[in-house]
């Protein structure tokens, strides 16, 4: 059967994103496996859990990355609530007592930045409000929470942080005025 | 100490100071200040029509107005009077699209849902058409032809997103690319940057392709786009071409039956059939870990296949889908198990509606390996078994069951729904089937175009087990099986492309090489 090329030559290329995570999973799969079981074998601090959420945290953000929503805001707010996310397993692990301080910043920070790349470029990242939305509401129950919850020293970030997010949210629904609503329909949509 | 002074006039005789010196022009202003004032004046008021037209983001607009610079550049080098170049490249053919946002948004339909769910790291359900002309295709005329095009598509003209329930198309308004295919056929789409496209154009050669994920159209839908596409790239080469029936016009307004979910409109109805089938036996060969590693095409006499089927009392499809399984047999060791060979319904023959959005069921040819069948009886028991499963009745059936499913499922969160949907569909999948065969049939063309068209090809991206998918369509006499291999073994096209001689039939073989990662 004589094939008549019909189709450019393809250079092997760098190795691709699929390529990577075929070869990675194997080392990352085996450290899941063993940290556990050293873990539990030498007893101790849960040390293992840190490894397994860092494990979980360089595949999710580096390698298998989100397939569909894939920008900065989508993933500076993931980044920040997964961030949150070890700061309050190191604080269960070690007894450091610093998360419900820690963490609240760290939401600000995250808040800011989400901000700042939302509201600099509106019409183009209106489409991706729900990340956006979705991390605010976050940060506002959060603060709400911790307003009436935390009472020490520290009740100022909460207020902070609460503050912002209504802030920030009273400011998305007055700038996207109806794009706002048009925007939530589509993403409740059940159709 | 004295410092060093620069130096002065005398030196910048010998040596200029560049600052003074013109900066060469680009081409396209060296071509306006070549041409006479009125003539300038004219491609002046094109631009400032343009900047009307053209509401983008700067960088779009940007990139789009260089097309049209490209473009007359093109024209001018051909020797087109610029008269004529204003007339193919008229801004009506834009008629408003990158004008004005668009708050359109469109819900997948029922057979797209999936799609998204089921997305994978290398793995992507896209399909791929393509139309092979008499000479090189020109990329400048082509980005053009696909800027006029996008209006009439506007489903097209969108981004995926993720919503809470479902994934939905969200309108878009970009400059959409055409790029020169330097890569794997129907390599997956980066959709989840913002406002990416769905879909690709590419050039090589004589050849135009358009590649497409599954969430916005099925083969037809996708033919219908390609031909108004080169439809489109014809006329900027000056071809006039009628629009008909069988071609859309650009010029016309995007209706709501053009896309609408048509799975919503048939009657519901209270039987419904279950979509969990046995496994199949799949073909011998190591899964490649590029997909395709080859594209094969057979092109043959579409009179001749038809006459050879006429010989053997029976169809097109139903001949072809005998030749696969026999090729299916020679390609696997097993002797027990059941070979099932996919065929895509197109429910439009049932519910006629005009939507180019998903409109297909499918059914599935099985055949077990103990039964040995001669070629006539596998042909009776292959036209028995597609006579009963893509009749109205089952098909309908199997579409309300999954309308129903849809329906059931719709007010889980998609953060539930798509873990446990993925793990269903990488357990299942494409392992009931051990191959597809995709029949677009006779592609109608409008005579004015079909003389530019040699032939066009149909290919189904890749499988995760299946080891070869099938696609075919006809026209200008010529039909075209398209192969995708997902594996090196070439027993299947070599055993069928044995079979397809040994009944006289003449086929020329183009394709790829084998893509070895």
């Amino acid at each position: 059967m004589l094939v008549k090329i019909t189709y450019p030559e393809v250079t092997k290329c760098a190795l691709h994103q699929r390529k990577l995570i075929h070869i990675l999973r194997w080392p990352a799969g085996l450290a899941v496996y063993i940290c556990p079981i050293v873990n539990i074998a030498t007893g101790g601090v849960a040390w293992s859990l840190l490894v397994l959420f860092g494990i979980y945290l360089l595949w999710r953000f580096l390698l298998a990355t989100d397939l569909v929503e894939y920008n900065r805001i989508s993933q500076s707010s993931k980044l920040t609530l997964a961030l949150c996310g070890a700061v309050g397993l190191v604080d269960i692990l070690f007894s450091l007592n610093i998360a419900l301080f820690v963490m609240p910043m760290l939401c600000f920070t995250g808040l800011c930045i989400a901000s700042i790349l939302f509201f600099t470029d509106l019409q183009k990242q209106k489409q991706n409000m729900l990340p956006m939305l979705f991390f605010l509401f976050i940060c506002l129950i959060a603060g709400l929470l911790g307003v009436f919850l935390y009472k020490a020293n520290f009740a100022w970030i909460y207020i902070l942080l609460f503050t912002t997010s209504v802030g920030l949210l009273l400011s998305s629904i007055v700038l996207l005025g109806e794009d706002f609503l048009l925007e939530f329909k589509r993403r409740f949509h059940t159709r | 100490m004295k410092t060093k002074e620069k130096p002065k006039s005398t030196d910048s005789l010998i040596s200029p100071n560049m600052d003074t010196m013109e900066k060469p022009l680009e081409p396209f202003q060296q071509y306006l200040q070549s041409l006479c004032a009125e003539d300038r004046e004219r491609i002046e008021l094109f631009f400032q029509d343009f900047t009307c037209q053209c509401q983008l983001n700067k960088q779009n607009t940007k990139l789009m107005r260089e097309d049209f610079e490209r473009a007359f550049l093109l024209y001018h080098a051909q020797g087109i009077p610029l008269a004529q170049a204003l007339k193919r490249l008229n801004l009506k053919y834009l008629g408003g699209f990158y004008a004005r946002h668009s708050q359109l948004w469109f819900p997948l339909d029922d057979a797209a849902k999936i799609y998204p769910i089921s997305l994978g790291h290398g793995s992507m359900s896209l399909f791929r058409v393509s139309a092979y002309l008499y000479q090189d295709v020109v990329p400048e005329l082509l980005q053009i032809a696909l800027h006029f095009c996008m209006k009439r598509f506007p489903s097209f003209a969108t981004t995926l997103k993720k919503g809470v329930f479902w994934h939905y198309l969200d309108s878009s308004k970009r400059r959409f690319l055409v790029e020169e295919e330097r890569d794997i056929p129907c390599q997956p789409l980066a959709v989840n940057l913002s406002a990416s496209q769905s879909f690709r154009v590419l050039h090589y050669h004589n050849r135009i392709s358009v590649e497409f994920f599954h969430v916005l159209t099925d083969g037809l839908g996708g033919m219908c786009f390609l031909k108004v596409l080169v439809a489109e790239y014809l006329r900027l080469l000056g071809v006039e071409i009628q629009h008909g029936a069988s071609l859309w016009d650009i010029n016309d307004t995007p209706q709501y039956s053009e896309f609408e979910n048509a799975f919503s409109r048939v009657p519901k109805g209270e039987k419904s059939s279950g979509f969990i089938q046995r496994m199949a036996v799949q073909m011998n060969g190591r899964l490649s870990e590029t997909k395709p590693c080859r594209v094969l095409h057979f092109n043959m006499s579409a009179d001749k296949l038809k006459a050879v089927a006429e010989s053997y009392h029976t169809s097109v499809t139903v001949y072809m889908l005998a030749q696969i399984f026999y090729a299916i047999r020679a390609a696997t060791d097993e002797l027990q198990g059941e070979i099932a060979v996919q065929v895509p319904v197109n429910m439009r023959k049932f519910y006629p509606s005009k939507t180019i959005r998903n409109f297909a069921m499918y059914c599935g040819i099985r055949i077990p390996l103990e039964k040995e069948l001669d070629f006539p009886a596998m042909l009776a028991e292959i036209s028995k078994q597609l006579k009963e499963k893509s009749g109205k009745e089952i098909q309908t059936e199997m579409l309300n069951s999954t309308v129903r499913l849809v329906n059931t499922m719709k007010y889980i969160p998609l953060v539930i729904k798509q873990p446990i949907a993925k793990a269903v569909y990488g357990i299942l999948g494409d392992k009931v089937f051990t191959s597809a065969l995709s029949n677009l049939g006779q592609v109608a063309l409008p005579p004015t175009m079909a003389k530019h068209v040699r032939s066009m090809d149909f290919v189904l991206g890749t499988s995760r087990s299946n080891r070869a998918l099938c696609g075919l369509l006809t026209v200008n006499k010529v039909s075209t099986l398209s192969i995708s291999k997902m594996t090196l073994d070439p027993s299947f096209e070599e055993k069928l492309y044995d079979l397809l001689c040994q009944d006289g039939l003449e086929i020329e073989v183009e394709g790829s090489s084998s893509y070895v990662g």
